[in-house]
């Protein structure tokens, strides 16, 4: 056998695994009326569709970062924070942080499929079979290439295509190692954080302490993704640094930076086009430069063998192996049904990184944007703003915790239609969850720019009025996945099953959501009171709009 | 039985010309039968016969294509939630969340259920003990065996001591000694009063030792209904095991020898 035939054995898993994904039967959900083939032939499609909104998102991204690209030359009369800086300095730092956010993006999508591929058991259904083992290793590895293939394959060939188009075909070469060079390292860091989080989050046992320290275990693992989010935030800050170090030439500083990963494959378009003068590089840091990106190259390359590897060796050991348990405490602490849903989502996103993303992420990027305002002056106009704009932005993000939320429910989605709870408490649940992380992300500004932002109360109206939104926005999305749910039968999976709906709803959140937030733009210029008092009422209304939408789902449950 | 607490119909069970379809394919054609107060009632069928589908349809999973099922008198589907309060439901397959220990779960299942912290505490302790799950109780419930996961499922069907029970194929999976309590409970539970079992196997021994009655489902259709001895009367069957009565009365023993013998040369 050879790598034709693992190429098919991993089409034929593929397929399992899409069918897996989309209908969730593992867990219990009834497969739909209909030949085999067709549901399959269904799933694969479903799952490429998901994949392509991947894609697409990514190829968005390549595009927007060259739209930047084409206006690099009238940054020069531009400052950032006192500094001026070269078009190509300028470029560099955009790459940069294109690169940074791909992998980013990339790593976090492997990490919602990585438990759906764990708990599918395709591989150990192989194993038996008299497979010879390279051809078993590469099919696994060909299966693991297949759930990012598009993205991927988006992200190799648009953003060359992109820079070449851009900044001209020598620029466009010359981003080549950096995409692949990301491309390798967010599929080695989805498995390698994957297995991590298997064992040591999902396979954490229950308790208060444990509990903590799983919640403490996933800050960590967000961190770096946030901080490839956090360079994006604050890209003014991060060109103004690196325009301060590239005028001091030749230094420690320079030599390091251009040996951190992404920056070393993002300058290098520049160096292409303009060669080492660009940014006052002498032999050392040539030297520097070069050796940073051809080891990048090979940690890249050697990550793909690991992952072939790697990748069977994950899929047939047993994820979780109990441990010897101290005496067992049988007390139960039962809760209103609404409070329990709340509990149980969150216990449940304690040992699911995917989902815990979700709930961190707003949290830290309240703490980080708050922080930035440090920057502006006590009580300037810019501060304010910027608190505003944490938010503006928790709030928006919020319209992805919909989806997210009900992707939990789908798991054991059967044992649950069993029980006497009616829908409407199932979304009241979620939807104080939601509410939840919008309060804690803004009071976490509020409390951080109390010192600087001389408008508590003005502030905390804001919060407030936009509030409403927030729930009307989450009620909306869960109400459509609901009845959806109910009609179809449709479980939402992940991402990658489920991206396709997750979308679809998140349109409308963001709508409901940012409506609000537009009013008061639009109105701020005039009286913020004002503004915000608008917004509330625009907020309010909405929540009375969408409220019976979502709390009047009746099915199974309900009926 | 002269009160009815559970509900306008003391009979816990009532299933009345319940067809499901699935699609084009007939899974269960104009079932009839009940479950009465006091009775483990057995449900029989070979693979595919319908059990499952006939199950699901009482604890609100498949939606009844024609007929109607009531759970002491209330629909099961019109009124599913005062249905789904009545009864304690094992599935045939370990359908719980798999990121919650079973202490979370059952926490939760007593949360949906209303129970209150001393009653849901001392139940589960109960239950935890006597099934041995002391080391397993704060694990991960994706790291627990498959019999493990039949005794959480167990625990919390039984949790708020519902007065019909629906177990799909229960004891698959279960050790001998859990087989032994499951049992003991079964029996105890359906002495109380007004209460019924309601039990779907492919095992006969174990039919024939704990139901009072049996129902045999062929390919969707209720082939026979009763006690041991009548079916045994029905079948003319002597005194047969269940075993070869439910193979005389589904005809699955015409073949049978051929299919053996057929099988040697392998």
């Amino acid at each position: 056998m050879g790598w034709r035939d693992a190429w098919w054995i991993s089409g034929v898993a593929f397929t399992e695994l899409s069918l897996q994904a989309i209908y969730a039967f593992r867990q219990g959900n009834l497969l739909p009326a209909g030949p085999a083939r067709e549901l399959a032939a269904k799933a694969r499609r479903r799952v490429i569709q998901s994949k392509i909104v991947v894609a697409v998102v990514l190829g968005l991204l390549a595009a927007g970062a060259c739209l930047l690209l084409e206006i690099s030359a009238r940054v020069v009369g531009t400052p950032f924070f006192g500094v001026f800086v070269s078009p190509e300095v300028f470029q560099t730092c955009v790459l940069t942080a294109l690169l940074a956010v791909e992998m980013a993006f990339l790593w976090w999508t492997g990490l919602q499929v990585i438990p759906t591929y764990l708990a599918s058991g395709v591989l150990p259904v192989l194993e038996p079979l008299p497979i010879d083992d390279a051809t078993l290793g590469r099919a696994a590895g060909l299966l693991y290439l297949r759930l990012f293939d598009l993205p991927a394959a988006m992200v190799l060939i648009t953003t060359p295509l992109f820079v070449a188009w851009t900044l001209g075909l020598a620029a466009g070469l010359a981003v080549v190692p950096g995409t692949v060079a990301a491309v390798g390292f967010a599929l080695a860091l989805a498995l390698i954080t994957g297995r991590f989080f298997v064992r040591r989050v999902q396979g954490s046992r229950g308790g208060g302490g444990r509990t903590a320290l799983r919640w403490a275990y996933l800050v960590l693992w967000v961190l770096p993704a946030f901080a490839m989010f956090g360079l994006v935030v604050a890209a003014p800050g991060f060109l103004a640094i690196v325009g301060r170090t590239v005028e001091l030439g030749p230094s420690a500083a320079r030599d390091g930076l251009v040996a951190i990963f992404p920056f070393t494959f993002a300058a290098l378009p520049a160096l292409a086009n303009a060669g080492p003068g660009v940014f006052g590089l002498d032999r050392a840091g040539t030297t520097i430069l070069v050796v940073a990106a051809a080891v990048y190259v090979g940690i890249a390359a050697w990550s793909i063998l690991w992952l072939m590897v790697s990748v069977r060796r994950l899929g047939l050991a047993p994820p979780l192996v109990p441990a010897e348990a101290p005496a067992a405490r049988y007390t139960l602490a039962p809760e209103r049904p609404a409070v329990a849903v709340l509990t149980k989502d969150l216990r449940i996103a304690s040992r699911m990184p995917g989902y815990a993303f979700l709930v961190i992420f707003p949290i830290l990027d309240a703490v980080a944007i708050g922080l930035f305002t440090f920057v502006a002056g006590p009580g300037s106009t810019g501060a304010f703003d910027l608190a505003l704009a944490a938010v503006s932005t928790a709030a928006l993000l919020a319209t992805f915790f919909g989806p997210a939320f009900f992707a939990i429910e789908v798991l054991a989605y059967s044992y649950g239609r069993t029980l006497p709870l009616p829908d409407r408490f199932i979304i009241l649940g979620k939807v104080a969850l939601v509410a939840l992380i919008y309060l804690l992300a803004g009071g976490i500004v509020l409390g951080l720019t109390l010192p600087r932002v001389f408008l508590p109360g003005l502030f905390a109206a804001f919060i407030a009025a936009e509030l409403p939104a927030v729930l009307a926005a989450s009620l909306l999305e869960l109400g459509i996945l609901f009845r959806r749910a109910r009609a179809k039968g449709l479980p939402i999976v992940n991402l990658y099953s489920g991206g396709y709906y997750a979308v679809f709803v998140a349109i409308p959140g963001a709508v409901v959501a940012g409506l609000p937030l537009v009013a008061y733009r639009i109105l701020a210029a005039g009286s913020t009171s004002v503004a915000i008092a608008a917004m509330g009422l625009i907020a309010l209304a909405e929540l009375v709009a969408c409220a019976p939408f979502s709390l009047g789902v009746r099915g199974g449950r309900d009926a | 039985m002269a009160s009815a607490p559970f509900g306008p119909d003391p009979t816990p069970l009532t299933i009345d010309a319940l067809t499901v379809m699935y699609g084009e394919h007939l899974a269960v054609d104009r079932l009839g039968f009940s479950v009465r107060a006091g009775e483990i009632y057995g449900l029989l069928g070979s693979n595919g016969a319908g059990k499952s589908s006939t199950i699901k349809s009482i604890v609100g999973l498949v939606r009844p294509t024609h007929g109607s099922v009531r759970v002491f008198g209330f629909d099961a589907v019109r009124q599913s939630l005062a249905t789904k309060e009545r009864v304690g439901y094992v599935p045939e397959t370990s359908l719980l969340y798999e990121a919650l220990t079973p202490r979370e779960f059952l926490e939760f299942v007593a949360s949906v259920r209303r129970l209150d912290a001393t009653t849901a505490s001392a139940r589960s302790k109960s239950y935890a003990e006597a099934f041995r799950l002391e080391g397993e109780f704060e694990e991960p419930i994706a790291s627990l065996s498959n019999g493990t996961r039949q005794k959480v499922l167990i625990i919390a069907a039984l949790l708020h001591q519902p007065p019909l029970l629906v177990l799909d194929e229960p004891l698959n999976s279960l050790d001998p000694r859990s087989v032994r309590i499951m049992k003991e409970v079964l029996a105890r539970y359906v002495a109380s009063s007004g209460r019924g079992v309601l039990f779907s196997t492919h095992t006969m021994e174990v039919a024939q030792q704990l139901c009072h009655r049996v129902g045999i489902l062929d390919r969707g259709v209720l082939r026979a209904e009763g006690t041991l001895a009548a079916l045994r009367e029905r079948a003319a069957a002597g005194d047969a095991s269940l075993e070869e009565v439910f193979l005389r009365l589904t005809r699955e023993d015409e073949g049978l020898d051929l299919a053996v013998r057929a099988l040697e040369g392998v």
